[in-house]
């Protein structure tokens, strides 16, 4: 793709080469190249149905869960192809975490939402237990919030709160990346502003993926911007330059809203 | 207009014979059960609860014997059966959505959700009684135990296919393995759905009497031992109903109104605890 | 921060990945093995009622289905009359229950006030719950004498000299007989197709009943016409759901039916079923030929039904586009 701008002089946590993707017959991803920065923020944007889920999707290779979808060519992680046969995947999605659309805690309390993970690879006495949920509690901005009624169920807080608790939940266990699947679509604006925030606090430590179809979300908090439609990735650069000078006629289109 | 008259009476008329119908089933309903209380709240006492089943012909008793039976083979027919039902679901919704195996085996159970439960009897009886010398209550709890599998299968399975598939992947996303996904998460998320298809199940067998005939047969006195013949409610109502003796058929009435009743409080029961999760 | 660097994460993490493996191909294998065993009970079930029928099976050889003898002192056996009051029964009691059971999925779907839906498709769901046990001394006790007095003389009366069906009606009016039987069954049968019409007529979009009310119809003609025709396939279903489980049910049946071994002509005269004659004899079965003949009888009951049943999901899952329920 020579067409393709890719940022320069940053450290990439992940290297998309040469990425097609199936659904059975139909191909949901054309050729994707493109460099995810280490501690930074990375947003896709994008119409939908135009692949940028499907992109994430394959960093923790939550497609496995589903016959009839594959995915072809390489996502370098520490110079190893995560899309290779032999890689575990369970110690892929440890290692690169995720968020959903619609908040998602398990139907257990507070403190079992957060510790779950953590166990899975971990084994801590109790008292660093507590340690790592207050810590990761407090990364999310919850802390406050939930410290005297972690032994309810994470299902009794707010929307914002399980999305919040979802965050801490995928921070918990130390990630390297965090995968954000529109994270704030089914949220009201003041949770939203609230996640936003914890996004950019986020950044120093995590490298971090985000889809969403709010473009001004995507220019606020992302450092690179990627435009994404029908499958194929048409413009990539830092967030600044895609919607002040974006190079292509369709990405302009889309971000002015005169996408049709 | 004649035309547009006769299509409203037509109209009329069909409307009126559907609730015909609808009146049929509550009157039939309400007329069974009508007829248990009438006939067995007479013999309700206390009687029931401590006395054995009397000798034919004799006045008092009462169905301590068959209660305590009845009991004793449900218990381990649900232990039997919970575990092995909840599994088999677990398979076929967790691994079983494309496999050729996991569709002939949902086929099987489903089919087998309608099967005749004689002729469960009479497996039960050519695999188990006939090889292990006698009828007895594990007998009986196995037979039931077949009975009720499919439904825990097929209970299992449903609930879990209505899991969020976002809750799933939350629980992959975090690197878990499958298994602690299945039990820790999805299985907890729709564990009040997979209570009321065990104990739906368990009212299903409570009132199976064909398949006790040929298994758990009957016995006259208290006994605890599953490896002997065992007495319980279905059968004693079936021998006693039949029997020329009016205290027999009064107690036969009773034990029809403790099943009964037992079957349809937990039908309602998880009708009535199950809508309200549903709403919350 | 210090983060470990990633690769000595991953070797750390080695052990566990490695014990995960294990344990996920242990829970993929112990379910499968529950699948197993489920499905090998219900295979099982077919295979050991043909070996325990084989001695009646080579005895009397296929003409067993039509042979019209049951008898313990001869040692002869023919399942005419059983298999003849059980497929009397069970497709009269369709008979009655089908339209009933249209009827009641008619108004759940269509006429109901809706904050009566609820309570009353619970009803009719419980109707299905009563053991049949119940329906079966409700029947012997209360409905049959009912049915002798004030229901079969009328009968006898009106249609008794009637040529042909007159003696359907024909003999004394005793109350237990193959009528009673039928008309108790298809009240047991009733919840079971009535809920599934309710189900499937739930399927119609509604986009489709509004164009038809849009253009005029009524109720009537909507259900009829559209409704019907769109879910004719579930609508079968149902009922052969609902003659799978009249061909099996034994205890209702064994109580009112009557027990006796032979093919009558009335409808008023009592009669046999396997499910009744399995109940009836079993019990106290001589070994051989006679307890051999009752297993061949089981195996019949239970290849009838299979095959009813086997349609009966295939059109109901065909017709809700997914597999059961």
């Amino acid at each position: 793709m020579p067409d393709q701008a890719m940022p320069a002089g940053e450290n990439a946590a992940l290297q998309v080469r040469n990425l097609n993707f199936f659904y059975g017959d139909f191909k949901g991803l054309n050729n994707v190249n493109l460099d995810v920065a280490q501690g930074k923020v990375t947003a896709f944007i994008g119409p939908s149905g135009c692949g940028k889920s499907t992109l994430l999707r394959t960093f923790n290779r939550m497609y496995d869960l589903y016959p009839g979808q594959r995915a072809e060519g390489q996502i370098l992680f520490h110079g190893k192809n995560l899309l290779d046969k032999g890689q575990d995947v369970n110690l892929v999605r440890a290692k690169i975490g995720m968020v959903f659309q619609k908040p998602t805690p398990f139907p257990m309390t507070i403190y079992e939402n957060i510790a779950f993970g953590v166990r899975l690879y971990e084994r801590m006495s109790r008292s660093a237990m507590d340690d790592r949920v207050e810590w990761a509690l407090n990364k999310a901005a919850l802390w406050g919030e939930v410290k005297d009624k972690l032994q309810q169920s994470g299902l009794s807080l707010s929307g914002g709160q399980q999305q919040r608790l979802c965050i801490a939940r995928a921070v918990a266990v130390k990630p390297e990346i965090v995968l954000l699947d529109e994270p704030t679509s089914a949220l009201d604006p003041i949770s939203t502003a609230k996640i936003e925030e914890l996004i950019a606090e986020l950044k120093s430590e995590y490298t971090i993926a985000i889809v969403t179809h709010n473009m001004q979300q995507a220019a606020r908090i992302s450092d690179y911007t990627a435009f994404m439609y029908l499958g194929e990735l048409v413009e990539f650069n830092e967030t600044a330059t895609i919607f002040m000078r974006p190079e292509k006629k369709q990405t302009e289109d889309y971000i002015t809203g005169r996408f049709g | 207009m004649n035309l547009y008259t006769r299509r409203l009476w037509v109209n009329r008329i069909g409307i009126s014979l559907s609730m015909v119908a609808m009146s049929l089933g509550l009157v039939a309903l309400l007329w069974i059960l009508w007829t248990l209380f009438s006939k067995g709240f007479a013999s309700l006492s206390l009687d029931l609860f401590t006395q054995d089943t009397p000798a034919p012909g004799s006045e008092g008793g009462g169905l301590r014997n068959a209660i305590v039976g009845s009991g004793l083979i449900l218990l381990f027919s649900m232990l039997i059966s919970t575990p092995i039902g909840i599994l088999a679901g677990i398979y076929l919704a967790e691994f079983g959505r494309v496999s050729k195996f996991a569709s002939f085996t949902r086929f099987m159970t489903d089919i087998m959700l309608s099967a005749p439960s004689i002729v469960i009897g009479l497996f039960v009886y050519a695999l188990f009684v006939a090889t292990t010398g006698g009828f007895s209550g594990w007998a009986g709890s196995l037979a039931l135990a077949l009975i009720a599998i499919p439904v825990v299968v097929r209970t299992t399975e449903n609930m879990l296919k209505l899991v969020p598939t976002s809750l799933r992947e939350a629980a992959f996303a975090v690197g878990a393995p499958r298994w602690q996904v299945s039990l820790r998460v999805t299985l907890r998320a729709v564990k009040s759905g997979v209570v009321t298809g065990v104990l739906l199940a368990m009212a299903r067998i409570t009132g199976e009497t064909a398949p006790l005939l040929f298994t758990a047969l009957n016995n006259q006195f208290y006994s605890t031992n599953m490896a002997e013949p065992m007495g319980n409610l279905p059968v004693v109502i079936f021998q006693f109903a039949l029997s020329p003796y009016d205290n027999w058929v009064n107690l036969a009435w009773a034990g029809a109104l403790l099943i009964a009743f037992l079957v349809l409080a937990v039908n309602i029961g998880v009708r009535v605890v199950f809508r309200n999760k549903d709403k919350r | 921060m210090s983060e470990p660097s990633a690769s000595a994460g991953i070797d750390l993490h080695a052990q566990q990945v490695r014990k995960f493996h294990l344990q996920d191909k242990l829970f993929h294998y112990s379910t499968l093995l529950f699948a197993v065993v489920v499905l090998a009970a219900l295979v099982g079930i077919l295979i050991s009622l043909a070996i325990e029928a084989m001695p009646s099976l080579q005895a009397f050889g296929p003409g067993f289905l039509w042979t019209n003898v049951w008898s313990v002192p001869d040692d002869e056996y023919g399942a005419l009359a059983a298999i003849y009051g059980t497929v009397v029964t069970s497709v009269l009691a369709l008979l009655i229950a089908v339209p009933i059971s249209f009827g009641i999925a008619l108004f759940l779907t269509e006429t109901c006030p809706v904050w009566l839906r609820r309570p009353l498709g619970t009803a009719i769901e419980l109707l299905a719950g009563i053991p049949s046990i119940v329906y079966g001394i409700w029947g012997l006790f209360v409905f049959a004498p009912l049915f002798a007095e004030y229901i079969q003389p009328p009968l006898q009366g009106l249609l008794g000299d009637v040529p042909v069906i007159g003696g359907w009606f024909s003999g004394p009016p005793i109350g237990v007989g193959i009528l009673a039987a039928s008309i108790v069954l298809a009240l047991m049968v009733i919840p079971f197709i009535a809920s599934v019409m309710r189900d499937v007529f739930e399927t119609v979009p509604h986009v489709l009943k509004e164009s038809a009310y849009g253009v005029g119809c009524t109720t009537w003609e909507v259900v009829r016409n559209v409704v019907l025709p769109y879910t004719r396939v579930g609508v079968i279903g149902g009922i052969m759901l609902g003659l799978g489980r009249a061909l099996g049910e034994t205890m209702a049946v064994t109580f009112v039916i009557g027990n006796a071994n032979r093919i009558n002509g009335s409808l008023f005269a009592p009669g046999t079923s396997i499910a009744s004659t399995l109940a009836n004899e079993f019990g106290e079965a001589d070994p051989g030929l006679h307890i051999a003949s009752l297993f061949a009888l089981g195996l019949v009951l239970f290849i009838l039904t299979f095959i009813v049943l086997a349609i009966s999901r295939w059109l109901i899952s065909r017709s809700m586009g997914s597999e059961g329920l």
